[in-house]
């Protein structure tokens, strides 16, 4: 799914490259491991001349917009036919989910519909059938747009990702893997393998909103995802998510601490969802201004507590 | 990096030599002949070179065709038995879900592939809608498309399809 | 009988991309980053030095080479404002939008010409923008043309009726201000040719997406200064257009292309391109005050419609003259005693203006239907009735309107209160109430609209004549040729049925020919199809009908009166046994006509030669000069929900009531109708080509111009009513445009209605959700 999202869109801007309806394909060298050792010395042998990818959803809008472009000869590594990458798994209390997971399977699988319904909510009202068939959660991840609509379901989940390299295996926090539009903690030579999501309880529920000009196939305007548990009609934990709304997508740390300890009534869920309003500072791009991303933004929470209300009952 | 390709083309062995840059868009145009899968945006977005990959409806646009190798691929010319029109080709025809062509044979893939996954349950105008969101068509407002589909499945609940 | 669906959804469809010729080059052309900048220098060194490239074509060669885009439009003896430039498919020394081309590069392959294309290395000096209409009107604003004086175009002053009485009578006046967002047609697939210069014979022949070919032919030869009579143009499958593929000015490069190489030369644009250098259209505002009575009786408009047209078109002169239908179509369907409305186009530093679904005459009646509700909301009457009460009557056609449209036939109130009674009115008049009170917001829409059809305007290339040929050949068979081309609104189907009913043939036998060049007309433009084309082969249809009957009573020795044409079949009334083919009926008359056979008069006549070529011309615009010729009816209600919260737009219902005269094909209206409205739905809700401060269109993709998808597509309920119009051949009106005006208009209302509570004007399209919710916020005092 390509986003041409502001931040990107200004930096083609600057440089007033040509205008070209459709740019050419780099020149390719095409790698396609079958074992993670494959896959590891293959991004470290080739450096920065290797790019990794699994559905080509994102790469191939990126090249032909010239938003990417390359120098060199590209090294392209495919991790779509490594078979552990290709896996949703449950052990214990955690559901790991392979980066070249189509979002189609990951919102067909049972085990997400029961461990992680949040996501498959938001896989559902992600780009089309066609995109959703080859495009992967690792992708979603890896690319860090604001407007990436998997990753607010994760971060209300406290999900964290496995990334490899020579030297090992890394759990990296959802929340401390963004570093802006675009940009994350990986580099050259790592790559991400798995998702972990901590798998739902049963005081617990979870809800995914998303806003944009159109209903179907549309980049989100504000993303929300909330997640609370809730013991003797209070709330013990918050989460609360939102796409979007700033360089990455977010938690909303004092909209979360508000509402813990506190009963779901519908003053305390609308003083919540005003105060994650609050504390965004969106931009305004050619999808939105930034006081409508406000303002639906706290709709959007106070709707899906609501929502989250509704089916702890 | 030039490599042959072998892979199921319309359910027949097929090699061809490829570029490893060339999608597989351009791929079953150049090399492979088929010109039903039309090339509009070229970025994922409008659906008119849907074709099948491995049972399930993709842009052919975003598919490399080095990462086919093997795979079997689905273009509407394959959906054509001795010259006759396919019973979901039949129903585009009769219910006009076809106006200028172009949407068609992308529109005709993802519906196909929908019509063999619903099996005996009769699908609602609700989920085709939502099947079909991702082919844009500009001619018909979708209304013609809609009853195409459903006169096709009726096809295939009958026993006409293959 | 659907002969081309059936080729083409067997996957035998030749669109422009599928054209393939032995050793064939391939054209990219290289944009424009700036909006409005001088060039200072091309370097395309790095460029030919790419192995497989084989030329560049800059603004240089193209001045050299060419000659500017021919005028195909000039109003100035009227002593209005009507500026024209100097334009070139290519400029040589200042680029005037976000991705003009400043030059082509042809090379073997298309993946080579787009790498290519990167490497060509221009130098610019930015220019300051007139980006916008305010800005470029403004005093001492930077000028997109050098020798203008200033940036306007082109301003129209219209007196219909008797303005000055109409306010003279009024009770009362309402200004009524209304604003249309920029948008494109962008059909989903983009333009695309391939051009072929013979050298030996200094020919010149084309394939492509053209929509238009026998205008098409006239202005690249003129472009190219090749006699017309030395090129042809053929137009092969087209995917879409809605207007967007009528005119030609890239496809003078691919020509020139193809000279200079000596190479047949195919171009395929990007859909990228075709947004930001296609044709953009709408982008209007209106500021107007409607006059009136009391009692609802409609009497006069003053008005001015500012156009933001973009850079001078590249067929030039057709932008502006879109302004002439925008004005005069207020009038709609009502009766006026007198109407003043200015039209003013202002170019700007934006892609060009040209036609699409509408072209100018849809803006006149989307305003005119919004002031009108207006009107009614101030006298606290329905919608429905103070249209009952202004309507023209069904007894009073041929009507002549004040701005002189000859309006043909129809029964305007039946069309209405169908459309009621199906849209169960006072039903969910009744559930808005009751919802209101639970915080939820349902709205009804209600608009009639007259779509004018059939367009011939003198002075200008919308000239109107048209020429059609239909043949039968020895073996039985038949040939219609028209300029008509198959854009997807069923031209071929609906050609071959009226000439298999006047025939008396299975339409098996009837074979519309691929549109060339050769046939005089205008094509499919303006729901000319079912006007000008269709009645041209209708006509000579029935002048072959006319000999195959002189023919064949000859033959059968029987007064021509008692042949019978039928199934394919020709025999005489009273002896339907002794019955010939028309196979064996054509073998008689090509190589064994007589002199036993036929009667010697007839040899003498050669009315044995079954060949007609005619021509048709509307009967009512050379005395009235009404620019159109028929006017079918139509009446939309939409019912939608908004959510007040997010701005949210629902449609809930939708109906659509038609009268497009005699229906040739029910199937092909329906498709008309339908894909019109959710086009309409698009504009009303999410379509908008939107400029930053730099002049950079960042809409360009269909990812963020966003058109409807098949979730967003409303079920829609029509119905027809058939009302002949006495003007054309077959009875039948143009309606291609119509569902396109009431439904962006209707959708309008209904959410305006929706919101009544918050007392908000929904006067500027889009109502994306955003901006619903600004009014809303607005509306209730809220600021962030």
């Amino acid at each position: 799914m390509p986003d041409n999202s502001a931040g990107n869109s200004a930096i083609e801007n600057s440089v007033m490259r040509n205008f070209i309806g459709s740019r050419a394909m780099p020149d390719l060298v095409y790698h396609s491991p079958k074992e993670i050792s494959d896959l590891l010395s293959m991004v470290d042998a080739h450096g920065t001349s290797a790019r990794v990818v699994a559905g080509c959803t994102d790469f191939i809008p990126s090249v032909r917009t010239g938003r990417w472009s390359f120098d060199q000869e590209l090294n392209l590594i495919d991790i779509s036919k490594l078979p552990v990458l290709n896996q949703i798994e449950k052990t214990d209390d955690v559901l790991k989910i392979g980066a070249s997971v189509s979002l189609t399977r990951i919102l067909e699988s049972p085990e997400v519909k029961v461990h992680c319904p949040v996501l498959a909510q938001a896989v559902e009202q992600m780009a089309s059938l066609q995109v959703r068939n080859t495009a992967t959660m690792g992708g979603n991840i890896c690319m860090a747009s604001p407007a990436a609509d998997t990753v607010p379901p994760l971060l209300v989940s406290d999900a964290w990702v496995i990334i490899q390299d020579a030297q090992g295996e890394h759990k990296v926090l959802l929340t401390d893997f963004f570093t802006g539009p675009g940009r994350s903690v990986l580099t050259s030579g790592q790559v991400l393998t798995h998702i972990c999501i901590p798998v739902k309880k049963a005081n617990e529920a979870a809800w995914f909103q998303k806003i944009g000009t159109r209903t179907a196939v549309i980049i989100s305007v504000v993303s929300a995802a909330v997640r609370v548990t809730i013991s003797n009609g209070v709330c013990d934990t918050a989460r609360i998510a939102l796409g979007s709304v700033a360089p990455t997508p977010v938690r909303v740390a004092e909209a979360e601490q508000f509402l813990e300890g506190k009963p779901l009534d519908d003053q305390v869920i609308a003083e919540c969802a005003r105060m994650a309003a609050q504390a965004i500072s969106p931009i305004s791009d050619l999808r939105s201004s930034k006081e409508y991303r406000k303002d639906v933004a706290r709709t959007l929470v106070k709707r899906s507590i609501l929502a989250c209300r509704e089916a702890l009952k | 990096m030039k490599m042959p390709l072998t892979f199921m083309l319309n359910n027949q062995q097929t090699t061809l030599e490829v570029d490893a840059r060339q999608t597989l868009l351009e791929v079953l145009r150049n090399q492979g002949g088929m010109t039903s899968v039309h090339r509009s945006c070229e970025e994922g977005e409008c659906g008119a070179c849907t074709v099948l990959l491995n049972d399930e409806p993709v842009n052919a646009c975003l598919v490399l065709a080095a990462s086919v190798q093997g795979a079997s691929v689905l273009t509407s010319e394959g959906l054509v038995k001795n010259g006759k029109p396919h019973p979901l080709m039949k129903a585009f025809t009769d219910e006009l879900g076809i106006q200028c062509g172009f949407c068609t044979p992308g529109m005709l893939m993802n519906a196909y592939a929908l019509i063999n996954r619903a099996g005996d349950n009769l699908l609602t105008d609700q989920v085709i809608r939502k099947t079909l969101e991702g082919n844009l068509c500009r001619c018909t407002g979708y209304v013609n498309i809609i009853k195409s589909v459903h006169t096709a499945q009726k096809a295939k609940l009958a026993g006409e399809w293959w | 009988m659907k002969k081309r669906e059936e080729r083409l959804i067997l996957g035998k469809g030749q669109y422009a991309d599928d054209l393939a010729f032995f050793n064939m080059a391939h054209l990219v052309f290289v944009g424009s980053p700036h909006a409005h900048a001088r060039i200072v220098s091309i370097d395309t060194k790095k460029a030919l030095a790419l192995p497989g490239v084989i030329t560049v074509i800059t603004g240089k060669e193209v001045a050299a080479h060419t000659r500017p885009l021919p005028v195909q439009a000039n109003f100035t003896s009227k002593g209005w404002t009507w500026r024209l430039a100097d334009v070139y498919a290519i400029p040589a020394d200042k680029v005037r939008w976000h991705g003009e081309p400043v030059a082509a590069v042809v090379a073997e392959d298309e993946e080579t010409a787009r790498r290519a294309a990167d490497l060509v290395e221009v130098a610019y000096e930015a220019l300051p923008l007139a980006g916008d209409l305010r800005t470029a009107l403004s005093p001492g604003a930077p000028k997109v043309y050098d020798d203008w004086e200033d940036n306007k175009q082109v301003h129209l002053v219209f007196d219909f009726g008797d303005p000055e009485k109409a306010f003279a009578m009024a009770d009362q006046v309402l200004q009524v201000t209304n604003r249309e967002g920029r948008v494109t047609g962008v059909p989903i697939e983009p333009r695309g040719c391939v051009g072929l210069y013979d050298t030996k014979n200094d020919t010149l022949e084309m394939w492509g997406s053209f929509q238009t070919p026998f205008l098409s032919r006239h202005n690249i030869a003129a472009t190219l200064g090749v006699p017309e009579a030395k090129v042809k143009i053929n137009a092969v499958d087209i995917g879409g257009a809605f207007g967007l593929k009528i005119h030609a000015w890239k496809e003078n490069v691919v020509a020139l292309a193809s000279k200079l190489s000596g190479r047949p030369v195919k171009w395929m644009e990007p859909h990228r391109d075709f947004m930001a250098t296609g044709p953009h259209q709408r982008d209007v505002f209106w500021d107007g005050t409607i006059a009136f009575k009391n009692d609802g009786t409609l009497l006069g408009l003053k008005a001015t419609v500012f156009h933001d047209l973009g850079v001078e078109s590249t067929n030039k002169g057709i932008a502006a003259l879109s302004i002439f239908p925008a004005c005069s179509s207020p009038t709609n369907m009502y009766k006026w005693v007198g109407m003043h409305v200015e039209g003013i186009g202002t170019v700007t530093n934006k892609s060009f203006y040209c036609a699409y679904r509408g072209y100018g005459k849809d803006k006149g009646i989307k305003f005119i239907e919004a002031a009108i509700n207006q009107v009614a909301k101030k006298l606290h009457m329905t919608p429905e009735a103070i249209r009952m009460k202004n309507f023209i009557q069904p007894d009073e056609f041929p009507y002549h309107q004040i701005n002189n449209y000859v309006l043909d036939s129809g029964d305007y109130p039946a069309v209405l209160n169908k459309a009621m009674e199906m849209a169960d009115l006072d039903f969910f008049r009744k559930r808005k109430k009751e919802l209101a009170g639970q915080g939820r917001y349902l709205g009804i829409g209600l608009v009639t609209a007259i779509e004018p059809a059939g367009v011939a305007v003198p002075n200008c290339q919308m000239g109107g004549i048209t020429e059609a040929r239909v043949l039968i050949t020895p073996d039985g068979s038949v040939e219609v040729h028209s300029d008509r081309t198959e854009i997807g609104q069923g031209a071929e189907i609906s050609h071959a049925t009226i000439v298999a009913d006047i025939l008396g043939m299975d339409m098996a036998h009837i074979h519309v020919k691929r549109v060339t060049s050769d046939f005089i007309g205008q094509g499919p433009l303006s729901s000319r199809g079912a006007v000008y084309p269709a009645s041209a082969v209708a006509k000579a249809a029935k002048l072959l009908r006319k000999k195959v009957v002189q023919c064949a009573g000859s033959l059968m020795k029987i007064p021509a009166d008692q042949v019978v044409l039928e199934k394919g079949y020709i025999y005489p009334v009273n002896a339907p046994e002794k019955k010939i083919s028309y196979a064996q009926f054509a073998d008689k008359m090509f190589f064994f006509p007589g002199p036993r056979g036929l009667d010697p008069e007839i040899l003498k006549a050669h009315d044995h030669l079954l060949d007609v070529t005619t021509t048709w011309y509307s009967p009512t615009t050379p005395e009235s000069g009404s620019s159109y010729t028929s006017f079918c009816v139509s009446a939309d209600i939409a019912v939608v929900e908004v959510d007040i919260d997010t701005g949210v737009t629902q449609i809930v219902k939708y109906v659509h009531v038609h009268d497009a005269g005699t229906i040739i094909n029910a199937q092909v209206v329906d498709g008309q109708i339908q894909g019109g409205i959710v086009q309409g739905i698009g504009e009303a809700l999410y379509e908008g080509l939107n400029y930053d401060e730099n002049g950079q269109l960042m809409n360009t993709s269909f990812s963020n111009y966003l058109i409807p998808t098949s979730v967003e597509a409303p079920d829609i309920e029509i119905a027809h009513l058939e009302t002949p119009s006495p003007f054309s051949e077959t009875g039948s009106k143009g309606m291609g445009e119509a569902p396109i005006i009431g439904s962006k208009a209707v959708i309008l209302d209904a959410i305006e209605d929706a919101l009544s509570d918050f007392g908000i004007r929904v006067n500027d399209a889009p109502a994306t959700p955003e901006k619903v919710r600004k009014w809303i916020r607005q509306a209730s005092g809220q600021n962030q």
